[in-house]
């Protein structure tokens, strides 16, 4: 009974820790932007589908695509932000939200058009080789899902603490005007802030995808969770969509593992109304401010 | 009082028009097109209550519609009820989901609200597939009765597993959706959902309560949504967990978007157009979504107000422009 249990923690953790990823690049934007980006998951889609590309077609080394992945994700952010966002920066959030869903709409039917609707995986070596320590046995891909996430989120962390784009990052969040004021080019800031949150959507996708099954609906599911993540966490918190990520990651687990395995995905929405009903403003929230 | 006549002459044309439809189109499949887009009118405005009059993004209005079919469809199949006695009950079904679904979210504002419609309707399709013993899971309801014939004295019987008798009732149920949200826009609650939607703090500072004026847009539209399923399952007479995904729902929103949400005359332009249009150009379903989803992006950056909105602004520019030089 306990090594089972340390088994289902280490699967939350691996869980957890993609959930973060991809809920890190949404409160982010949501942060800076205000912005909440429903193309999300269709970015973490592309991402998969880049690596998947990169390594079964043209024999790139896992690693070095999924890192060319990150890079030309974080592109296509760059460019979704001056395209599509940029124009209806000064409009409600109701407005940006709905050219997000737009954008979400677009990318899947064209993937679906492109792409076709059959499941697919990335070919990696990873899967099979099994580690067994403390009783708990799990992939190397696990394994590395686990590592980079994390690496990735440490990454993130020395960025926005020891850059000068890091620091102009959270001071455009904090206060936009204030950040122009100081000479913040606030334009490039909301580009390379969408770009950094597409890279790490295909990090958690190029990661995933050689776990599980890709297909261009692929990304409506982890997006719609990320959402939860970063109400659970608060929105526009770094540290809260980690945690979030993490406790729901642990929760959908236990829950497939005690409760019930074909009501693991209700897992997150009932959490999620618990929260709103508790604590509204989610674990390390602040209050509301008006806007 | 001469343009009143007008207004009352395209008023009674367009009635005609309607009422005489079945006997003008001939082929059942355009009478078929035009029950499919009655459905969707019902679907469009009573989103459009919610999203264009009350600034609130809902996702899963077709949680609300399939709520409505499911209802009725096992009240009728397995209690021995009838059509007309289920209608209101799936609607009230519906509307008492919105009621359940919106206390927690309406507690935060804007866009928490559309993430947790997105996180319901997934839910509720989750509870569809899932709960077979009611449902059914992914087969679905088959032999769902249509509604009873009304013997009529005088003309022939109104037998509903015919078109044109269908499509007289989902006309009446699309007529009443126009005239009540209509009315009800245009009254002192309809003024105060727009004034949440423009803003809800100055809306506060005014005296309305935002939280029980969104439920109520919430339900409202709800139970619309919860009728249109009705409609749905017993002119289909078969029903499953797939035609109340978040697509329906993203389909009803561009129709409320892309005609131009807050009126009432965009919502069912966009229902026609994005219905139909699809048939006569023969477009396969892949594509269709590329264009909508695309088409969706334009009309938000260009013309936030819709297709009918921006072709009023031109027109009204127009004759704007007109004026000026001819003074």
């Amino acid at each position: 009974m306990p090594h089972e249990i340390l088994q289902h923690i280490a699967n939350g953790l691996v869980l957890g820790s993609t959930y973060a990823l991809i809920a890190i690049g949404l409160t982010i934007i949501f942060g800076v932007l205000n912005v909440i980006n429903l193309a999300h998951g269709e970015i973490y889609m592309i991402g998969s589908f880049i690596t998947f590309y990169l390594v079964s077609k043209t024999g790139v080394n896992y690693f070095a695509s999924l890192l060319l992945a990150i890079v030309l994700v974080g592109l296509i952010g760059f460019l979704l932000e001056r395209i599509v966002f940029r124009p209806v920066r000064e409009s409600p959030l109701l407005i940006t939200l709905l050219a997000s869903i737009g954008v979400s709409i677009f990318l899947q039917s064209l993937a679906l058009l492109v792409l076709g609707p059959e499941l697919r995986r990335i070919p990696t070596q990873f899967g099979e080789t099994v580690v067994h320590f403390w009783n708990i046995a799990l992939t190397v891909q696990r394994i590395l899902i686990f590592g980079i996430s994390v690496i990735l989120i440490g990454l993130l962390y020395l960025l926005f603490r020891r850059t000068t784009i890091g620091k102009a990052i959270r001071a455009t969040a904090q206060d936009r005007i204030g950040a122009a004021l100081a000479g913040i080019p606030i334009d490039r800031i909301y580009g390379i802030t969408f770009a950094l949150a597409s890279g790490l959507a295909a990090g958690a996708g190029s990661l995933m995808g050689a776990l599980y099954f890709i297909d261009p609906f692929m990304g409506f599911m982890p997006a719609i969770k990320a959402f939860i993540v970063v109400i659970l966490g608060g929105m526009g918190s770094v540290g809260g969509a980690i945690l979030g990520g993490v406790v729901l990651g642990m929760a959908e687990v236990l829950g497939a593992a005690y409760i019930s395995s074909e009501y693991k995905d209700a897992i997150a929405f009932v959490m999620l109304i618990l929260v709103l009903i508790l604590k509204p403003t989610g674990f390390m929230g602040m209050e509301e401010e008006e806007r | 009082m001469k343009g009143n006549y007008w207004k009352l002459g395209k008023w009674v044309l367009l009635l005609f028009i309607l009422v005489a439809f079945p006997y003008l189109a001939g082929d059942d499949f355009f009478i078929h097109l035009a029950i499919v887009i009655e459905i969707w009118v019902v679907l469009v405005l009573s989103l459009n209550l919610i999203v264009g009059y009350t600034g609130q993004v809902s996702f899963c209005h077709a949680a609300f519609y399939g709520i409505g079919a499911y209802t009725s469809a096992l009240l009728t199949l397995r209690m021995g009820f009838s059509f007309w006695s289920a209608l209101p009950l799936g609607a009230i079904s519906a509307g008492f989901l919105a009621l359940l679904i919106g206390l927690p979210s309406f507690r935060v504002r804007g866009a928490y609200f559309s993430i947790i419609t997105m996180a319901f309707g997934e839910l509720v399709q989750i509870i569809f597939h899932n709960w077979r013993g009611l449902t059914n899971g992914p087969d679905g309801l088959p032999g769902i009765p249509p509604p009873p014939t009304i013997p009529l004295p005088i003309l022939s019987n109104f037998v509903f597993s015919e078109k044109t008798a269908f499509y007289y009732l989902s006309l009446i149920a699309a007529l009443a959706t126009v005239l009540i949200l209509r009315r009800l826009v245009q009254s002192r609650v309809g003024r105060a959902f727009v004034a949440i939607r423009e803003d809800e703090g100055y809306a506060r500072s005014i005296g309305i309560d935002p939280m029980s004026y969104k439920l109520l847009s919430f339900v409202i539209g709800a139970m619309f949504a919860g009728m249109a399923g009705c409609l749905y399952a017993h002119y289909f007479l078969y029903i499953s967990p797939a035609s109340f995904t978040i697509f329906q729902s993203f389909d009803i929103l561009l129709m409320v978007i892309i005609g131009g949400m807050g009126s009432i005359l965009g919502p069912i332009f966009g229902a026609i157009f994005l219905t139909s249009m699809p048939e006569y150009l023969h477009l396969a379903n892949e594509y269709r979504m590329v264009i909508y989803g695309l088409l969706l992006v334009v009309v938000i950056i260009l013309a936030p107000q819709g297709l009918v909105g921006a072709a009023q602004s031109i027109r009204t520019g127009l004759f704007a422009g007109r004026e000026k030089r001819g003074a």
